[in-house]
C-alpha cells in the first residue's frame, strides 16, 4: 500500500496542499519532492527491486512498468525546470495562470500514474478523461487568445473523443456475450485470456472505436489538429510533459486492446489500421513541414510523426515492435530537450514565428546548440538513441510482409529531416542585415543544465543499451505475442 | 447508482447550462450553418439508417433493439448538432447529447460497471462542462463572442 499511496495517493494530496500554500517557492520545492520520490519508486519498480501490491483496478506489467517509467522520467524533468519557467517575466494576466500550474501538474501526475497502472478498461477511461481535464487549465497557462482558442478545442475534440473511446468499451462489452466473461467486469487480463472466443465484429467494431476516439490525444492522424493546437500553444514544460508522456498514456490504452486482438481472427484487420493511421500521421507531418512557420508548430508535427512511427512499429511486429518501445523512451528524453530550447528562444524573441527569429548561435550560444544537437537528435543521427530505435523499426518493416511501407517511410523522413533543417538552420544562424551581434553571457540556468544532462542521458542509454530495459521491452513484446 | 445519475444529469448539469446562458446573457437564437428543414431531414435519415441497421445486427446477435439505436441515434445527433451549429454554448449541449447516448448505449447493453467507476464517469462529465463554462466565460471576455467563427486563429 505504501507504494501505491506514493505513486498516485500522494500527488493527489500535494495538489490538495498546493491549493492551500500560496507561496510558488513552497509549492516547488514540494512538489519536486514528491516528484523525486516518485521517480525513486518508479525505478526501484523498473528494476525489481521493490514489489509493491496495488488494490483493485491497478495493476504491473511490463508494459506500465516501462510506461511509468517514462512518465515519472519526464515529469520529474519538467518540474525540475518548472520554477525558472515560472520565474521569466510574463503579462500581468498569466500571473494568475502561475497560480494553480503546480497544483495542476500534481493533478496530472496523479491521473497519468493511475491510468497507466489501471487494469480495467472503465478505470482507465475515467483516469484517461482526468488527464485531459488537469491538461486543459495548463495549455491556457499565458491567457492569450491563441491559448484560450488552443485550450477550448483541445477540451472539446478529446472529450469527444474519449466519448467514442467509450463506445469502443461498450462494444467490447458485447463482444463478451456469450463467453465464460460475459457480464463480468471489463478487466484487461480477462480480456486477454479469453481473447479468442469473443465476437470478432464486435472486435473488430471496438477496436476501431477506441482507436479513433484515443487518437485525438495521441495525435494519430487524421485526428491530431486539436493536439497540435495544444502542444504548440502550451507553456514549453507543458508541450513537453504533452509530447513525452500525455501522449503515450493515451496509446497505452491502444495497445491494450491490440494486445486483446492479437490472437484472434481480427488481428490483420487491426494491423491494417494501425498501419494506415501510422503512415497517414508521418504523411500528414510530412505535408505541413512543408508549410509551417511556428516553430513550436513545428515541434508539435514532429510529435506526430514519431508517434505514428511508434504506432507503424506496434503495428508491424517483431523487431519492429522492439524499437517502437524504444523509440518511445528516446523520444520522450528528445522532446524536452527541443521544446525547452524553443521556449528559451520564445521568451527572448517573444514570439513563435520563424521569420522572426535570427541569428540565435550569436545571441543565445547555448540554446542555439541545445536545439541544434537536439534537432539532430530527434532526426536519428547517431550517437543519439532515435537513431538505433529508427534502424530496428525499419528493419521490421523491411523484413515484415508489407516492405513496400519501408519506402513511404523514408520519403516521409527524409523530407520531414530536410524541412525542419530548414527551419532551424535559418532561425540558427540567418543573419538580419545590418544587426550588430549583441552577445549576452547570459548565465548558465537551470533549464540548460537539465537539457544538458537528458542529452547525456540519452546518449548513455542508447549506447550501452541496459539489460534491464532490453529484458523489459522483450517482455513487453512477449505480452504481445511477439517471440525474438 | 440512478440516483447519482438524475442528480448530476438532471439537476446539476442544465442548472450550470442555464446559468452561463444567464450570466453571459446569450440570445436563446438558433444559428445554423445549414437550412433547418435540411438538417431535419438529416437527421430523420440518419434514425431510419441506424434502426433499419440495428435491426439487421439484432438478427445474429442477442441485442436490445430499441435501447441501442435510440442511444446510437443520440450519438449521431450530438455529433451533427456540434458540426452545423455555430454558438459555442450549443456545441456543449451537442456534447451532452452525446454523452446521453452514450449512457443509454450503455444500458443497452446491459453491463454493470462498478459504482466507483460510474461515479467516475459521470464526475468527469461534470468537470468537462465545467471546464467548458469557464472557457466560455472567457472566450465572452476575450473575443466579445460566442460563436464558433471566432475561433479561426490557429491554422498553418
Amino acid at each position: 500500500m505504501l507504494g501505491f499511496s506514493i505513486l498516485i495517493l500522494l500527488p493527489l494530496l500535494t495538489a490538495l496542499f498546493c491549493y492551500f500554500v500560496k507561496n510558488l517557492r513552497v509549492q516547488y520545492n514540494v512538489t519536486l519532492l514528491v516528484s523525486l520520490l516518485h521517480l525513486f519508486v518508479t525505478l526501484m519498480v523498473f528494476l525489481g527491486v521493490y514489489h509493491i501490491q496495488l488494490p483493485t483496478f491497478f495493476s504491473f506489467d511490463s508494459l506500465s512498468k516501462l510506461f511509468l517509467m517514462i512518465l515519472s522520467n519526464v515529469y520529474f524533468w519538467v518540474v525540475f525546470v518548472s520554477f525558472a519557467y515560472l520565474k521569466r517575466p510574463v503579462t500581468s494576466k498569466a500571473i494568475e495562470g502561475q497560480k494553480y500550474y503546480f497544483l495542476l501538474l500534481n493533478f496530472y501526475l496523479a491521473s497519468n500514474s493511475a491510468a497507466v497502472l489501471s487494469d480495467h478498461f472503465g478505470m482507465y477511461w475515467v483516469t484517461a478523461e482526468t488527464t485531459t481535464l488537469s491538461v486543459a487549465p495548463l495549455i491556457y497557462y499565458y491567457r492569450n487568445e491563441e491559448a484560450l482558442e488552443a485550450m477550448w478545442k483541445y477540451l472539446f475534440l478529446v472529450s469527444i473523443g474519449i466519448a467514442f473511446a467509450f463506445i469502443g468499451i461498450l462494444f467490447l462489452t458485447l463482444s463478451a456475450n456469450g463467453t465464460l466473461i460475459e457480464g463480468k467486469q471489463l478487466f484487461f487480463w480477462e480480456f486477454i485470456r479469453n481473447a479468442k472466443e469473443l465476437n470478432p465484429i464486435w472486435l473488430k467494431a471496438s477496436f476501431i472505436f477506441i482507436f479513433v476516439g484515443l487518437s485525438t490525444k495521441i495525435g494519430i492522424a487524421p485526428m491530431h489538429s486539436g493536439d497540435v493546437d495544444a502542444t504548440s500553444n502550451a507553456p514549453s514544460p507543458i508541450a513537453a510533459l504533452m509530447s513525452g508522456s500525455l501522449r503515450l498514456t493515451a496509446l497505452i490504452g491502444v495497445m491494450r486492446i491490440f494486445q486483446i486482438v492479437v490472437p484472434t481472427s481480427s488481428f490483420e484487420f487491426a494491423r491494417t489500421i494501425l498501419i494506415i493511421g501510422g503512415l497517414l500521421s508521418l504523411f500528414t507531418a510530412f505535408v505541413f513541414m512543408f508549410k509551417v512557420n511556428n516553430y513550436k508548430r513545428m515541434l508539435a508535427y514532429s510529435s506526430v510523426e514519431h508517434l505514428g512511427l511508434i504506432t507503424l512499429g506496434i503495428a508491424t511486429g517483431g523487431i519492429a515492435f522492439i524499437g517502437a518501445m524504444y523509440h518511445a523512451i528516446y523520444n520522450s528524453i528528445t522532446k524536452i530537450v527541443l521544446f525547452l530550447s524553443a521556449g528559451n528562444i520564445h521568451s527572448k524573441f517573444k514570439t513563435r514565428e520563424v521569420d522572426k527569429v535570427r541569428n540565435v548561435m550569436n545571441i543565445l550560444p547555448k540554446t542555439g546548440w541545445l536545439f541544434l544537437l537536439s534537432y539532430l537528435a530527434i532526426s536519428g543521427i547517431p550517437p543519439f538513441g532515435i537513431f538505433f530505435s529508427e534502424i530496428k523499426i525499419f528493419e521490421g518493416i523491411l523484413f515484415s510482409d508489407t516492405p513496400f511501407v519501408l519506402a513511404l517511410v523514408m520519403i516521409f523522413l527524409l523530407f520531414i529531416f530536410i524541412n525542419m533543417g530548414k527551419i532551424i538552420f535559418t532561425m540558427l544562424y540567418k543573419k538580419e542585415g545590418n544587426e550588430t551581434t549583441t552577445t549576452q553571457s547570459k548565465g548558465f540556468d537551470i533549464i540548460h543544465l537539465a537539457s544538458i544532462l537528458l542529452l547525456i542521458i540519452l546518449v548513455v542509454i542508447a549506447v550501452s543499451s541496459p539489460e534491464i530495459i532490453y529484458q523489459n521491452i522483450l517482455n513487453v513484446g512477449k505480452d504481445f505475442g511477439i517471440n525474438l | 447508482m440512478p440516483i447519482t445519475l438524475l442528480i448530476v444529469k438532471v439537476i446539476l448539469i442544465p442548472r450550470y447550462i442555464n446559468k452561463i446562458i444567464l450570466d453571459l446573457d446569450i440570445k436563446r437564437v438558433v444559428e445554423p450553418t445549414i437550412q433547418q428543414i435540411v438538417f431535419l431531414l438529416l437527421v430523420i435519415a440518419t434514425l431510419i439508417v441506424i434502426f433499419i441497421s440495428s435491426s439487421i445486427i439484432a438478427q445474429s446477435t442477442e441485442l436490445d433493439v430499441i435501447p441501442f439505436a435510440s442511444g446510437f441515434s443520440a450519438i449521431a445527433i450530438g455529433i451533427y448538432i456540434i458540426i452545423f451549429r455555430k454558438k459555442l454554448i450549443v456545441h456543449v449541449c451537442g456534447f451532452l447529447v452525446l454523452e446521453n447516448g452514450i449512457f443509454l448505449f450503455g444500458t443497452a447493453v446491459a453491463s454493470e460497471l462498478p459504482m466507483m467507476i460510474e461515479l467516475g464517469v459521470l464526475l468527469d462529465v461534470f468537470v468537462v462542462v465545467f471546464l467548458m463554462g469557464i472557457a466560455l466565460n472567457r472566450i465572452r471576455s476575450t473575443f466579445e463572442g460566442f460563436e464558433v467563427t471566432h475561433l479561426g486563429r490557429l491554422k498553418d
